[in-house]
C-alpha cells in the first residue's frame, strides 16, 4: 500500500470530480438508539422504593398527616386557644359515629346522690340516658349513669367536639393538629440545619485531613461525649422555652453524626482519579468539595436526615414532658401528651389521640427510612 | 495499651470539667429566688445565703462551686425540694429504686433480645421473622412513655392486675414486685427491639458469610456451624451495646419515673427542674454526665482490647 503525503497528493488523486464517489453502503447506519429512558442512581433508589409497599403506605400516612396538620386547624371552627371553661373535658364525639354508639359524646358518672338527678338545675332535661347500677352506701341511695355529656354541659345541639376538650375547654382536635404542626415544623428545621452544620464541618475535616480534621474530630469528640440529656436540659434551661429553642437545643450534639458520616465518604472519593483530574485542571477547593465530592455523600444523608425526624419528634415530646418544651399556649404533641397523662385515668380521650397521632407518625416515619436506606444502599444495588 | 487509657481518662475528664463549668455557668445565671419561706425571717434568710456565698460575685461562687466538688466531694445543699439537705445525699437516696427497676429490666430484657434477634435471623423472611420485625419496628418508633400511658391505663385502670403506681413500701415483697412491673416493661421495650433489631442484621450477614460455608463445606452440621461460627461472632458487636445498659443501671428514666412517680434519679431531675432547685439541678446533671462518661470510656478500651485497630488516638 502506498503512502501519501497530504500535501503531496499524485495529479490523478487531486482531480478526480466529486460526482464520481459513491457509498460503499447505502443504507444510513448507527447506533441502535435506546427505546427506554436512561436511568440514573436516584431515580433507580426511587423506583425500588416504589416497589416497597411499606415505605409507600407510610409516605401517604405522613402525607395524609402533614395535609392535615395544614387543614384541620383551619376548619374545626375553634381557636386553639380559644377556652371555654364550662365545656371542660369533653368526650368526643364526632357525627355519624354517634349513630352506632361510640365516639357519642356520652360518660358514665358514678356515685352520684339519687336524689340529685331529678334536678334539673344539675341535670338538663334528658341529659340521663340511663342508670346502669343503683347501690346503698350508708343511709343514701347511690347511682351510677351514664349521661350525654354534651347536654349536662350545656353544649348546643350541633356543636361536635371529635376529639373532646381539655381542661380548659379547648378543643382538642384544632390543638393536636396545630401541635403536630409545631413538632413537624421542629423536627425539619433541626434536621435540617443539622444537615448544614454537619455537611460544612465534615467535608473541612474529610477534604483537608491532617491536622485540621484530627482538631476538628477531637472536637467534635468532646461535645459528642457530653450526655445527649445533660446537653438537652441544659440549652432549654438557658435559652427559656419556644420552638427555636428546641431546634438550637437539638442541635447542638445532632449535627455530629452527619459530619462523621460526611468525613468518612469524603475519605473514600477525595483520592478518586477524577478529583484528582478536576484538580489538575485547576478546580478550586470549594468546587471540589460541593461539585465533585460532595454529591457522593446524599444518599447516605437523605437516609440520615429521614431516620432523625422521628428522633426530633421524640425529644420534642420527651421535653416537654418534663416540662422544658414549648411556650405554653401553644400546643404540640408532646404538650398534649403530658397534659393528658396527668387526667389519663379520668379522660384517657386526652391522651389517646395524641399517643395514637404521634405512634403513627413515628411508625411511618421510621418505616419510610428503612425503605429509603435499602432503596439507596449501594452494596443491594441490582439485587430485587 | 497504658498510653491509651490515659489518654482516655484525660479526655474525659476534661469532658467532666467542661460539664461542670457549663452546668454552673447556664443554671446559676438563671433568675432564681431561693428562700421563699415566709417564716423564715429575714435576717436568717441572709445569713443562710450569706452561707451559701449567695452574695459574692459569680466568678467567686464558681470558685467556691469547683473548690467543693474538689476538696470535699460537695455538690451544694438542696434548697427548694429537700431544704436543707447535702445535695449529695438526695442522690444518694435515689439511688436504690432507679437501680433495681434497670437491673430487672435488663434481666428480663437481654435473654429476650438475644433471643428475638436470633429466632427471626434464623427464621428469615417466614411469618415468624415478620412477625418479629414487626414487633421491633412498633418497639422502636412508638414513644415509650406512650407505652407507659397505655400500660398504665390498660393493666391498671381498665383491668386493674397491676398497681397504677409504684411503691416500695407495699405489705410484701410480691406485691412491691407487682407494683414494679409496669415501669420495668416500659424501660425494657425499646432496648430489647434495638438490639434484636441489631443482632437480626449481624446475624443475617454472618450466616451468608464465606467461613459459614466452609464450615459446612468440613462438615459440621447446620446447629453446629450456627452455633460455633456465627452466633460467637455476631455477639462481638453486641457484648459492646450491653455495657452502656450496665453502667446506664443508675440513671434513670426522666420520663417514665414520672409516669409510674418512681422515687428514682430521673424523676428527680425533672422535680429539681420544675421545681427551680438550681443546687440540686446542677448536681444531677453531673451524675448523669459521670455515668456517660464511664460508659464511653468502658466502652471504648474494651474496643481497645476486642479490636486494637478501634484505638482512637493511639500510636499506629
Amino acid at each position: 500500500m502506498t503512502v501519501y503525503e497530504p500535501n503531496n497528493l499524485p495529479q490523478e488523486l487531486l482531480n478526480i470530480p466529486q460526482g464520481e464517489f459513491e457509498r460503499a453502503n447505502n443504507d444510513w447506519r448507527s447506533d441502535e438508539r435506546f427505546t427506554t429512558e436512561p436511568i440514573g442512581f436516584y431515580k433507580d433508589a426511587f423506583r425500588r422504593l416504589c416497589s416497597n409497599r411499606m415505605s409507600m403506605i407510610s409516605m401517604w400516612a405522613i402525607l395524609i398527616i402533614i395535609v392535615l396538620a395544614i387543614v384541620v386547624p383551619n376548619v374545626t371552627g375553634y381557636g386553639y386557644t380559644e377556652q371555654n371553661v364550662k365545656q371542660k373535658n369533653l368526650p368526643s364525639k364526632v357525627p355519624l359515629l354517634e349513630q352506632i354508639g361510640i365516639f357519642d359524646g356520652t360518660r358514665v358518672l358514678t356515685n352520684i346522690k339519687k336524689s340529685s338527678i331529678e334536678d334539673p338545675k344539675r341535670y338538663p332535661e334528658g341529659c340521663i340516658i340511663n342508670v346502669i347500677r343503683e347501690y346503698k352506701a350508708g343511709k343514701q341511695t347511690v347511682v351510677d349513669v351514664k349521661v350525654d355529656y354534651y347536654k349536662y354541659c350545656g353544649v348546643a345541639d350541633g356543636e361536635y367536639h371529635w376529639m373532646g376538650t381539655d381542661y380548659l375547654g379547648r378543643d382538642i382536635m384544632t390543638r393536636l393538629f396545630r401541635g403536630t404542626r409545631i413538632s413537624l415544623m421542629i423536627a425539619a428545621l433541626s434536621v435540617i440545619t443539622n444537615l448544614i452544620i454537619g455537611i460544612i464541618y465534615g467535608s473541612i475535616a474529610g477534604y483537608y485531613g491532617g491536622r485540621i480534621d484530627m482538631f476538628l474530630t477531637h472536637l467534635a469528640e468532646v461535645l459528642d461525649g457530653l450526655p445527649y440529656i445533660v446537653v438537652t436540659i441544659l440549652f432549654m434551661l438557658w435559652l427559656g422555652s419556644g420552638m427555636l429553642s428546641i431546634v438550637l437545643a437539638l442541635t447542638v450534639t445532632g449535627w455530629i453524626g452527619t459530619a462523621r458520616l460526611t468525613r468518612a465518604q469524603f475519605y473514600r472519593f477525595k483520592r478518586r482519579e477524577y478529583v484528582l483530574a478536576a484538580r489538575t485542571l485547576g478546580v478550586p477547593d470549594r468546587k471540589l468539595i460541593f461539585r465533585h465530592i460532595l454529591p457522593n455523600t446524599v444518599g447516605p444523608l437523605i437516609t440520615r436526615a429521614m431516620i432523625a425526624v422521628p428522633g426530633a419528634i421524640f425529644s420534642e415530646s420527651f421535653l416537654a414532658y418534663i416540662g422544658l418544651g414549648i411556650k405554653p399556649p401553644q400546643p404540640s404533641i408532646g404538650i398534649l401528651l403530658s397534659e393528658g397523662q396527668k387526667v389519663l385515668l379520668q379522660y384517657p380521650n386526652q391522651t389517646f389521640f395524641p399517643a395514637l397521632l404521634i405512634s403513627i407518625l413515628m411508625i411511618a416515619f421510621n418505616m419510610l427510612s428503612n425503605g429509603l436506606r435499602d432503596a439507596m444502599d449501594p452494596s443491594r444495588r441490582g439485587e430485587e | 495499651m497504658f498510653k491509651y487509657v490515659l489518654g482516655r481518662i484525660g479526655a474525659m475528664l476534661l469532658t467532666l470539667f467542661l460539664v461542670m463549668t457549663l452546668s454552673f455557668w447556664v443554671i446559676r445565671l438563671m433568675p432564681m429566688t431561693i428562700f421563699e419561706n415566709p417564716e423564715v425571717s429575714p435576717e436568717v434568710q441572709r445569713r443562710l445565703e450569706d452561707r451559701m456565698h449567695l452574695h459574692e460575685p459569680m466568678i467567686v461562687q464558681y470558685y467556691y462551686f469547683m473548690k467543693g466538688i474538689v476538696t470535699k466531694g460537695d455538690f451544694g445543699t438542696s434548697v427548694k425540694i429537700r431544704p436543707g439537705l447535702q445535695v449529695f445525699d438526695i442522690i444518694k437516696e435515689r439511688i436504690p429504686p432507679t437501680m433495681l427497676l434497670n437491673f430487672f429490666s435488663l434481666l428480663i430484657s437481654i435473654p429476650l433480645r438475644i433471643l428475638s434477634g436470633t429466632i427471626a435471623a434464623l427464621k428469615r423472611n417466614t411469618w415468624i421473622d415478620n412477625v418479629i420485625s414487626f414487633l421491633i419496628v412498633i418497639f422502636i418508633s412508638v414513644p415509650s412513655f406512650v407505652f407507659a400511658s397505655l400500660m398504665q391505663y390498660v393493666f391498671a385502670y381498665a383491668w386493674p392486675i397491676f398497681p397504677t403506681l409504684y411503691n416500695a413500701q407495699a405489705p410484701t415483697i410480691w406485691a412491691a414486685f407487682r407494683s414494679m412491673l409496669l415501669p420495668i416493661i416500659a424501660l425494657s421495650l425499646n432496648p430489647i427491639a434495638t438490639i434484636a433489631r441489631y443482632l437480626r442484621g449481624e446475624l443475617i450477614e454472618t450466616l451468608s458469610s464465606e467461613y459459614m460455608l466452609l464450615a459446612r463445606t468440613k462438615g459440621l452440621t447446620r446447629q453446629e456451624a450456627t452455633w460455633r461460627h456465627a452466633f460467637r461472632n455476631s455477639l462481638v458487636p453486641i457484648a459492646n451495646t450491653i455495657i452502656p445498659l450496665i453502667t446506664g443501671i443508675m440513671g434513670g428514666s426522666l420520663v417514665i419515673e414520672k409516669i409510674f412517680a418512681v422515687p428514682g434519679e430521673g424523676g428527680l431531675l425533672v422535680d429539681s427542674i420544675l421545681g427551680g432547685d438550681h443546687f440540686l439541678t446542677v448536681a444531677l446533671l453531673i451524675f448523669y454526665s459521670m455515668i456517660s462518661l464511664v460508659t464511653i470510656f468502658v466502652v471504648d478500651v474494651s474496643y481497645g482490647i476486642i479490636d486494637p485497630r478501634i484505638r482512637i488516638g493511639g500510636t499506629k
